[in-house]
């Protein structure tokens, strides 16, 4: 049961590859992170999603269907780019995209008033968008991606440029998004929102799919590091790759434990204590999704070149 | 369609919110409303003041005064006479001077409207026959009228009255009434009148044929008596003159007048949809660069095709000229009736030549048709600009293609000089519609009505397609150079 998926999708422009035989799937009242550096791919696939664009190859279904404007009645989106109509009061455009989305006028301000409420900013309703700040500007258009309740939430970048207390504001909405039932789709470079967030994700590397799956799938891609304290010298021991000293205290030495590839925490500190070595604690790290990342894709998010 | 629909509103909305747009809009309203007042004010109908000084015994200087006086009286007569004529009022003294027209007036005829009470009598029994539809005579105001000579030139001769021009002309210090011309009438040693005329400006040459003819007149007569006419003979003879009969057209009638007067409408149309269209060209091309540089179309084509936004835009500016278009036409109906008069006029005959089911379905059908074709250019030059200045460069040449013809055109046609000029022209689609509205009144045979309305029913279809593809291909770029690979790009890209 899923209310996006892709198969096979493949997009060029000219000679380049954006796009590279995609196949991905994502279910309702799922949070799904689509990461990846810069020219990725991230938006060419979301605007396929939308019928912005078509694919060269392959097939993408949304809500079971060909992709297609038709479905902008139960789909909303924040694009990577935004802007907004200046001349226009902040009701008036959501109501417009609400309308556009097949919603009635009276429906669409009506919950266009509420989301506004919901933001801090019900009493610059009628402002032109001229007139406001970029963080305003920046609710009011979540607000046009929220207005008709979509089922399927489409937000490209939606972190970039936002001040801290926006980027909260969104992270509560697209939770609140999810719980009623909606899928969330988002694209990102920046790691932490989607570690927070993400049910699901996906890696992409110049258009190419490196992982899809949940968090402690990806986890289970990296092996974790430890952290220890010992009076024993653990450099040359079975079941570690490698121990870098962090400090000593008197006779304590505070390691991190790099383990070799078939080991795992447990195992290690069972060997251990088997084998009386002295521990003062011990402390298991999953890696970061950072890591994994640069594990996956060889290179940072924000510098990987297209 | 409701897409479409809202799209469109939105595009109305916007221009509609913009004060360029009212400014435009009142623009042709003012300049209709203030034109008569200019008018009026730049219209000399300040009478020519002239003052005679008379030294001379013979009878030269009371002739030239009584010809001022009747050249006055004989145009009012002419008016009146021309008024009687248009409006069908003749029923009110068929005998009245001013109930012939078939001749020209002569000075029995102004002595006789003289003899009936002149104006105020001929006018009280005008207004017994005349309907309420007719709007009341307006006299012309007179052009001469005989002021009183300055002070202290009674005695002054020619020389000494030109030592002085410079007092006796200027306004600002004079006491009395300046005069425009002094007429100044001496004997000479052989007892003739000998005139000078000292004039501010330069003479009107009707003024100075009258004073020419009246002195003569004078010699003449005062010769025949020295040679034993008597004087009553001689103004017989003086006053023997063939009638001219005359033969003109009823006022609003004649070919060429009949000719103008049908086109006025298609014109004045024609006219105003180059300006409407002028205008909202431009803020369909301002609306399309904002919308694409401020990044908001993605937002938009995610709940509209492309296709169906475009439609929206040319919709939406359509609406926006043709609502313009009748406010000029509302405009021009008010002051018509207000005036009543010239205005209605013209109106009637004009209105009734294009009063017919065909004309005005193909008034209709050109007028809508080519404000959506050209509207599509506009939205071709919006869509291939990433800013204004860039979208100027395109719009200048534009304008030249669509405005030299259609100056030309009207320019022809007001002159009556059709020709082959206009007839290749109809069938440049750009400028067909002004072309077909502007031929419309003189008269268009109906192939070519059917020709012209097919083509550009294709071209405009091509058109549409045309740019909506670019349309769709642009939406989403900017920042790269424009040219002509980059437009093959576009269309190349629109393809996949
Ligand atoms: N309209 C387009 N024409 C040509 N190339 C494009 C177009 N859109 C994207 N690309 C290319 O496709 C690749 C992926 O871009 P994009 O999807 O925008 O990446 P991301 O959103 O992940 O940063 C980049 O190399 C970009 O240059
Ligand atoms: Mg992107």
């Amino acid at each position: 049961m899923s209310i996006l998926s892709m198969q096979g999708v493949t997009k060029r422009f000219g000679d380049i590859t954006a796009v590279d035989r995609l196949d991905m799937h994502v279910a309702p009242g799922e949070i799904f992170g689509f990461l990846g550096g810069n020219g990725a791919g991230k938006t060419t696939s979301l605007r396929m999603i939308l019928d912005i664009i078509r694919p060269t190859e392959g097939r993408i279904a949304v809500l079971g269907e060909a992709p297609g404007q038709e479905h902008a009645d139960r789909i909303g989106f924040l694009p990577e780019e935004r802007g907004l109509y200046p001349s226009m009061k902040a009701i008036d455009t959501i109501t417009y995209f609400g309308r556009l989305k097949g919603m009635d006028a009276a429906t669409a301000r009506a919950e266009g008033m509420a989301l506004l409420e919901r933001f801090d900013l019900a009493e610059r309703a009628t402002s032109p968008i001229a007139d406001m700040s970029k963080g305003m500007a920046q609710k009011v258009q979540l607000a046009t991606a929220l207005v008709n309740r979509p089922d399927l939430l489409i937000l490209d970048e939606p972190f970039s440029g936002l001040d801290p207390v926006n980027q909260q504001l969104l992270e509560a909405e697209i939770v609140r998004a999810a719980r009623r039932g909606a899928a969330v789709v988002f694209s990102t470079h920046i790691m932490q929102h989607a570690e927070r967030l993400c049910d699901r994700l996906l890696i992409l590397r110049r258009g190419v799919k490196k992982f899809e799956g949940d968090l402690a799938a990806a986890q289970g891609l990296v092996p974790p590091t430890v952290r220890l304290t010992a009076r024993a010298d653990l450099a040359a021991r079975p079941g570690i790759a490698a121990a870098r000293i962090l400090g000593r205290d008197g006779d304590w030495t505070r390691y991190e434990v790099d383990l070799s590839p078939d080991n795992d925490p447990g195992t290690l500190l069972e060997t251990l204590t088997r084998e009386g070595v002295l521990l003062r604690d011990f402390e298991a790290r999953h890696a970061a999704l950072h890591d994994i990342f640069v594990h996956l894709v060889g290179s940072e998010p924000q510098g990987e070149a297209a | 369609m409701t897409k479409i629909l809202l799209v469109a509103a939105r595009e109305f909305r916007h221009i509609a919110s913009m004060r360029s747009f009212w400014v435009s809009m009142l623009l042709l309203p003012a300049a209709l409303f203030i034109a008569p007042l200019i008018h009026d004010l730049l219209e000399d109908d300040e009478p020519t003041r002239i003052a005679i000084i008379d030294r001379d015994p013979g009878p030269a200087g009371e002739a030239i005064a009584a010809r001022l006086a009747f050249e006055d009286r004989r145009d009012e007569l002419a008016a009146l006479s021309r008024y009687v004529r248009r409006y069908e009022l003749e029923a009110a003294d068929p005998a009245a001077p001013w109930a012939v027209h078939d001749r020209a007036l002569t000075g029995a005829d102004v002595a006789a409207y003289e003899d009936a009470g002149g104006l105020e009598a001929a006018l009280e029994r005008i207004d017994a026959v005349r309907p309420d539809d007719v709007r009341d005579f307006d006299p012309p105001s007179p052009d001469y009228a005989l002021v009183e000579p300055p002070a202290g030139l009674a005695e002054a001769d020619a020389a000494a009255i030109e030592a002085r021009r410079d007092t006796i002309f200027d306004r600002a210090t004079a006491a009395g009434p300046v005069p425009d011309d002094i007429v100044l009438i001496e004997t000479d040693a052989d007892g003739r009148p000998v005139i000078h005329l000292v004039s501010r400006d330069r003479p009107d040459a009707t003024l100075l044929g009258i004073v020419r003819e009246e002195a003569a007149r004078a010699l003449r007569t005062q010769a025949l008596a020295e040679r034993g006419v008597d004087p009553a003979d001689s103004a017989t003879i003086e006053a023997l003159a063939p009638p001219i009969m005359i033969s003109t057209p009823q006022p609003g009638g004649g070919a060429r007048e009949t000719h103008v007067i049908r086109s006025i409408l298609p014109l004045a149309l024609a006219y105003m949809l180059l300006m409407s269209l002028l205008l909202s060209g431009n803020w369909m091309v301002q609306g399309a660069v904002e919308e694409r540089g401020s990044k908001l179309v993605e937002s938009v084509i995610a709940c509209v095709r492309p296709w169906q936004l475009m439609m929206g835009k040319l919709v939406g500016t359509t609406a926006v000229g043709l609502s313009m278009i009748l406010v000029w036409v509302g405009c021009a109906i008010v002051a018509a009736l207000m005036t009543k008069g010239i205005v209605a006029d013209l109106l009637r005959p004009a209105l009734d030549s294009i009063a017919t089911p065909g004309a005005i379905l193909a008034i209709v059908y050109f007028f809508v048709l080519g404000y959506v074709m050209l509207s599509t250019l506009f939205l071709a030059i919006g869509v291939l600009s990433d800013n204004m200045n860039e979208a100027q460069g395109f719009i200048m040449p534009m304008m030249m293609i669509i405005l030299l013809p259609v100056m030309y055109m009207l320019q022809a046609i007001v002159q009556d000089a059709g020709g082959i000029g206009l007839q290749i022209m109809t069938w440049f689609p750009p400028v067909t519609p002004f072309a077909v509205l502007a031929r419309l009144g003189a008269g268009i045979e109906t192939w070519e009505l059917v020709g012209t309305a097919i083509l550009l029913a294709a071209f405009t279809a091509l058109m549409l397609w045309l740019v909506g593809r670019l349309f769709q291909a642009s939406l989403l770029k900017s920042g790269q150079k424009s040219g002509i690979g980059q437009l093959i790009d576009r269309f190349r890209i629109a393809q996949d």
